[in-house]
């Protein structure tokens, strides 16, 4: 079946979706609290380290060598 | 007794010693001076942790010895220099800066401060630094037992960190040089805010036996000077096998500039948004200049950028993992809280929490982040980037303002660091009336290259040779 997209139903999604990723993440860290921004800023780390593809063979960089 | 003006206390390693041997003063005049100095101005900058005036002055009559017999060890004979109080001193207290070690003293000294005594330098001071190096990832200048480090250009500011006394007590002339280390951007930080040249040695070329442990696998000692070639002078001094250093590369350092390549035989990449868009505004016109003075030594400047890794995470990720497992005993006892800045307290506490999985991991994306520098080096002889992206933040504001991550080469400090380069930040400018310099970054054990071109880059520039008003 062919559905017209119409502006109103993509800007709908793109809100939609918005508020789920918002919905899923845990709440932004008061810059106040630093146990909050500390554990904040390891998930952070944590994420951006998980998203990196490494091929099995990647070994660390453990008997490290300039 | 001769006297001593701002010509001496803001002169270089070279013209002290040639004014050493011409017999314009002796080494514990020098010596003297420098001391009392010290220990009159570093409080003005939260510089000064640990005056040795006596044990100086006492060294320093020895020198003269050696001197009127002739001895001659090399240019740093006779030369006072401060050291960052990570580095031990036997019989001496060594604070790490941290509230919590205030009263450790070792029962041995730091190899570089052993083979700078060898030589004939004097230790005047120990100097100022953010508590344990700021491994706990700190929010604020004041995180130090010593109070915040302040800018001897302007003391609203701050002068950086973590080694931030070795970088005031240069730029205000109360040594002549100064020890700092570097786990992730402690030396090139001080250096560009205080308008001084500073050297992050390649992994491994200089021992860190006898400096506190922060993150084993990325820790550096290295100088903080008035010119390159100072650093050069100091380099060759400290560098060095040690067997007492797991990481040692078991490589010296000579230097010899006059067998580097001449600059116009130099590829040298860059990416025009960290001199413009990058930066803050103030600083662009420092910058520009900065990049037509590399232009003009007929240097070839290549557009790159860094490949998309994610540098800082994996950089925050070993140095906390590692940085945890030192400073285990710390936090466990609660004596952490007696930190200065809370989010340094709260970081190293909630780091314990780091999973094996996302350490190893870290550990194996800077393998590939090695490799593809590496590669970079293929096709490119020195990476050229703002060694900070503008001036000191005043000391009211917190430091962990947002640095850019727009493609380019922002990330250049945490990659450099990971993949264990060398790296030379160097005065380019003023914006706001705050000093402002770029770093040239070379593959491993190129400090030959970067030297060698630093040098030519302030034969052009004097920007090394201004100093702030200190009285």
């Amino acid at each position: 079946m062919n559905q017209k997209i119409t502006r109103r139903r993509l800007a709908a999604a793109a809100l939609g979706s918005a508020a789920a990723l918002r919905a899923a993440q845990p709440a932004a860290a008061s810059p106040e609290d630093p146990r909050a921004a500390a554990q904040e800023q390891l998930r952070k780390n944590s994420e951006a380290i998980g998203k990196t593809q490494l091929s099995m063979s990647t070994e660390p960089a453990f008997s490290f060598k300039a | 007794m001769a006297e001593f003006t701002d010509d001496i206390f803001f002169a270089t390693i070279g013209e002290l010693n040639a004014k050493l041997r011409a017999k314009e003063f002796s080494a514990h005049e020098l010596v003297r001076a420098f001391a009392q100095r010290l220990e009159k101005l570093g409080p003005r900058y939260n510089a000064l942790a640990l005056p040795l005036t006596e044990t100086a002055i006492h060294l320093a009559r020895d020198v003269d010895k050696e001197l009127k017999r002739e001895r001659y060890r090399g240019p740093l004979q006779g030369i006072p220099f401060g050291a960052k109080d990570l580095l031990s001193c036997a019989g001496q207290i060594t604070t790490w800066g941290a509230r919590p070690y205030a009263a450790q003293v070792f029962d041995y000294t730091a190899t570089v401060l052993k083979k700078l005594e060898k030589t004939g330098s004097v230790l005047i001071g120990k100097l100022a630094m953010v508590e344990l190096a700021g491994g706990g990832g700190y929010h604020s200048a004041g995180a130090s037992m010593f109070g915040p480090g302040l800018n001897p250009w302007d003391r609203t500011r701050w002068s950086g960190g973590s080694s931030s006394g070795s970088g005031s007590a240069v730029a205000a002339g109360l040594v002549p040089f100064a020890l700092g280390s570097e786990t992730n951007g402690s030396i090139l930080t001080p250096a560009a805010f205080c308008g001084v040249t500073g050297l992050r040695p390649t992994y491994g070329l200089v021992s860190r036996h006898g400096a506190m442990p922060l993150s084993w696998t990325m820790d550096k000692i290295g100088p903080l000077c008035r010119s390159a070639e100072d650093c050069a002078l100091v380099l060759e001094v400290i560098s060095g096998s040690d067997a007492e250093d797991p990481g040692s590369a078991r490589k010296s350092f000579y230097y010899a500039r006059q067998y580097y390549r001449q600059p116009k035989d130099l590829r040298i990449g860059y990416a025009p948004a960290d001199f413009a868009e990058s930066t803050q505004p103030s600083a662009r016109p420092a910058f520009e200049r900065a990049l037509a003075v590399i232009r003009e030594t007929g240097a070839q400047l290549i557009e790159t950028k860094l490949p998309d890794l994610p540098y800082r995470e994996v950089t925050s990720t070993i140095i906390l993992s590692e940085g945890v497992s030192v400073f285990e005993p710390l936090i466990t006892s609660g004596k952490i809280d007696e930190l200065a800045d809370p989010h340094q307290i709260a970081g190293l506490k909630t780091a314990l929490d780091i999973p094996a999985r996302d350490y190893l991991k870290a550990m194996r994306i800077r393998t590939i982040v090695q490799q593809k520098v590496r590669s970079m080096f293929g096709e490119l002889d020195i990476l050229l980037a703002p060694s900070r992206f503008g001036p000191a933040s005043k000391i009211s504001e917190p430091i962990n303002r947002p640095t850019p991550t727009g493609p380019g080469l922002s990330a250049l400090t945490a990659a450099g660091n990971l993949a264990g380069l060398p790296a030379l930040s160097l005065p380019c400018g003023f914006a706001d009336g705050m000093p402002v310099a770029i770093q040239l970054v070379g593959p491993a054990f190129s400090e030959n290259m970067l030297l060698a071109m630093g040098k030519e880059f302030q034969t052009r520039t004097d920007w090394h040779r201004k100093h702030p008003k200190v009285s």
